[in-house]
């Protein structure tokens, strides 16, 4: 087989083997449940196989077995480390969708692994990060030195029905933990989710910002602090229904991870509400609409300036069942394919500002939907 | 001697009880605090200092055990949740002993009513839903009525407003049962319209509505209540309807959980529980608002409308519920408590399975209320057609 998707089941996952097999690449569907993407599995270039990354040496068996060479790991980021270590057992290169902070800083850790059985792993490959990422290491090659950036996402609906934007594991973790922040250089914790005012997004309008843990705060500092970066800030902008709702389930504590009892039996309530929004239909006609946005001010030729990069992206014809979801599941797919034709080359573990060329990826996106912009004109 | 027994003695509304029935009964009296915990019930008993004052084992889910708890008291009040009812009123006949309850969400009043006669041929008394609403709405609907020869609509509307200030607010200011709320929110709400009962979409014709100051403008919606499954019948209504007013923060909280389906009767995690179970167990856990100053005002109005010397009238009645330093749902908890002391004191003698608009002798009942800062008003207002 040419790839392997770790958490195939999953919503990021089911857009990733979606893109994989429709491009024509035989690829093994790994996760816990398989209804969850039936229509997939029937497909002739698909193998289902029931793999829990909790368990490393079964997960590492069953790529190992599947001959591919690529592992897109589309799971909660809570399992990056062991997906991490499955590839590494099993000899793939691997792929992720992002590990915010302490995650990313665990990560970082196995480059030593990862190099010395010469394979590759990419992290944050999806719309933020990953294009946020290569957006800004675009922006950032025209600059003689770096400042300060600013990034993050915003989207919007047309209706103001609740759909559930994106794990929502993952959505709870960024709006309670306090997150990272660069201030003067140095790595700041801020309070969690403090409103960031109101500003004007390409494509969106105007809407609220909160200020959440993201995995480009590390690795931005990480790749550019040699041309001077001092600040980062990470923004998220959410449509008011969304973010109330949101709210509303963290602070009614319905994103606790503390089991309680119910009838004698252990429930975590945070298991119970995602199994129940899973069921939550998206209505007829909905379509959402997104601006990962990059804004990096640094020097050149001794001027200030600042560069703004957009990628907009919106619900797909065809891919109506991923709202703007699509842009982060489709990317880790180009991504893989990128680095199975060689135009993305590496070793040990590095994050897409370091290791994807830009205009090879741009010109991906574009050819399937994305509209990317620098200072508000066309690339 | 008289011997009364609370079932959920140190829950919300049974806490006010004992309270109010220690201070009212005489000292031969005995106030027995019963429930699934013990060492709760007995918390609660101890600071009484007082023999009378006493705890019990009793689980509301099981006849036997409640048949054991009750052994030979007078009279039982039921502040458990209300799906136990039937449960209770058997021990009670089991038992001979009178019961009062604080409602059963219409459903299960209909059930509770079938029990009459079994009531009645043991010489016993049951006065069910007799806590604010039901319970001193019905008694309004009743003394409102009386002003007319004959009735056409009754609309009842609960409006209240909080101006405790706080130490610590909660993230959901429920003030009595999660669960109850819970369904109030889910459940087809009953409404009696041209002589029939036609259930509607929950949380339903919420709209501005004016109540007198302090409460000022609220937005009422129609809920499940009890007074809908008897005042029809008992005063002869050919409309009736139920509204209460929670205010946008709380109503928008519990719109999410509903509309985001936590409230359902699926069963998401298994074959055992209900998402409305678990979702009720995730909200009984938040934690407590922790007033600085406990302050607040509630208004029950009754607007009953229909005949009078041929002309058409509509008498409204208020109660004016002012709480300082109390919880503003003593208007819950001293109602059972009144009638229960009206019992053991011979005032009311009907025996059977009775709504409080058929035995609560008025008068009486408006003074004992008064004793504790709940004023009723009456007025009329004239309409020629």
């Amino acid at each position: 087989l040419d790839f392997a998707v770790l958490g195939a089941t999953g919503d990021e996952g089911r857009i990733a083997s979606k893109y994989l097999i429709e491009n024509g690449h035989s690829v093994l569907l790994c996760g816990r449940n398989p209804s969850s993407i039936a229509s997939l599995i029937k497909n002739k270039k698909a193998r289902f196989a029931y793999t829990d990354l909790n368990d490393i040496g079964r997960t590492a068996a069953t790529l190992r077995k599947s001959g591919a060479k690529i592992a897109l790991n589309c799971a909660e980021f809570t399992m990056n480390i062991n997906a991490m270590k499955a590839c590494l057992t099993a000899g793939l290169n691997y792929l992720d969708l992002g590990g915010l902070h302490e995650m990313t800083i665990r990560q970082y850790k196995l480059d030593r692994e990862f190099k010395k059985r010469n394979l590759f792993a990419l992290l944050g490959c999806g719309s933020t990060p990953g294009i946020s990422n290569v957006m800004a290491a675009y922006a950032v090659s025209k600059l003689d030195s770096v400042e300060h950036i600013e990034l993050g996402f915003a989207w919007k609906s047309n209706m103001k029905s609740f759909v559930v934007p994106y794990s929502i594991e993952s959505i709870v973790y960024e709006l309670t933990t306090p997150p990272t922040i660069l201030k003067d250089g140095k790595f700041k914790k801020a309070q969690a989710c403090s409103a960031e005012g109101i500003t004007h997004f390409k494509g969106i309008g105007r809407q609220n910002t909160y200020c959440i843990v993201h995995s480009e705060v590390f690795t931005f500092y990480k790749y550019f602090k040699n041309k001077g970066l001092r600040n980062i800030h990470y923004k998220a902008g959410f449509p008011e229904h969304s973010h109330n709702t949101i709210n509303t389930l963290i602070r009614l504590g319905f994103a606790s991870k503390e089991p309680i009892e119910v009838n004698k039996a252990k429930v975590r309530p945070i298991d119970f509400t995602k199994k129940v929004l899973k069921k939550i239909k998206m209505p007829d006609g909905y379509k959402e609409f997104e601006d990962i946005w990059v804004k990096v001010d640094g020097e050149r030729n001794k001027k200030k300036i600042r560069i703004e990069m957009d990628c907009l992206g919106k619900t797909l014809k065809g891919w109506e069942f991923a709202g703007s979801n699509v842009n982060t599941g489709m990317t880790i797919a180009i991504m893989a394919e990128l680095l199975d034709r060689e135009v993305i080359k590496g070793k040990g573990v590095a994050a897409p500002e370091a290791a994807v060329p830009p205009l090879e990826f741009f010109e991906e996106l574009k050819r399937h939907g994305f509209k990317l912009y620098m200072d508000n004109k066309a690339i | 001697m008289m011997r009364y027994l609370i079932l959920g003695g140190y829950g919300a509304m049974g806490k006010i009880i004992v309270k109010d029935l220690f201070e009212t009964t005489g000292k031969d009296d005995e106030i027995i605090v019963a429930g699934r915990n013990i060492n709760e019930a007995k918390r609660l008993a101890r600071p009484y200092k007082a023999k009378r004052v006493k705890a019990a084992y009793a689980d509301v889910g099981n006849i036997e055990s409640l048949t054991r708890a009750i052994g030979r008291a007078g009279i039982v009040i039921h502040a458990v949740h209300h799906e136990f009812n039937i449960n209770v009123m058997k021990a009670c006949l089991k038992t001979n002993s009178h019961y009062i309850d604080l409602g059963g969400l219409y459903h299960y009043t209909k059930e509770q009513l079938k029990l009459h006669k079994n009531f009645e041929r043991k010489g016993l008394t049951a006065v069910i839903g007799m806590g604010a609403a039901p319970g001193i709405t019905n008694v309004l609907a009743k003394h409102a009525s009386k002003d007319l020869d004959k009735v056409d609509s009754i609309d009842i509307r609960l409006g209240s407003k909080d101006f405790s200030t706080y130490k610590r607010e909660s993230p959901l200011s429920n003030t009595y049962s999660v669960q109850t709320l819970l369904e109030e929110f889910s459940w087809k709400p009953a409404v009696f319209i041209n002589g029939k009962a036609k259930f509607i979409e929950p949380m339903s014709g919420r709209e501005k509505y004016k109540f007198p100051n302090p409460v000022g403008l609220q937005k009422p919606q129609y809920t499940i209540h009890s007074e809908i499954a008897t005042l029809p019948y008992t005063l002869k209504a050919e409309n009736v309807t139920f509204k209460i007013a929670f205010d946008d923060d709380f109503f928008n909280k519990i719109k999410t959980l509903r509309d985001l389906g936590l409230t359902s009767n699926d069963k998401t995690m298994g074959k055992e529980t209900k998402d409305i179970e678990i979702t009720t167990e995730i909200l009984k856990r938040l934690p407590k608002a922790l007033p600085r100053i406990s302050r607040g005002y509630e208004i029950i109005r009754v607007i009953v409308r229909g005949k009078k010397d041929s002309k058409q009238t509509e008498i409204i009645a208020d109660a004016h519920v002012k709480a300082e330093n109390e919880l503003i749902d003593k208007d819950t908890g001293v109602p059972p408590s009144i009638t229960a002391k009206m019992i053991a004191d011979r005032k009311i003698t009907k025996r059977g399975v009775f709504p409080p608009e058929e035995i609560i002798p008025i008068e009486e009942f408006i003074g004992e209320l008064g004793k504790r800062n709940i004023y009723i008003r009456k007025y009329q207002k004239n309409k020629q057609r």
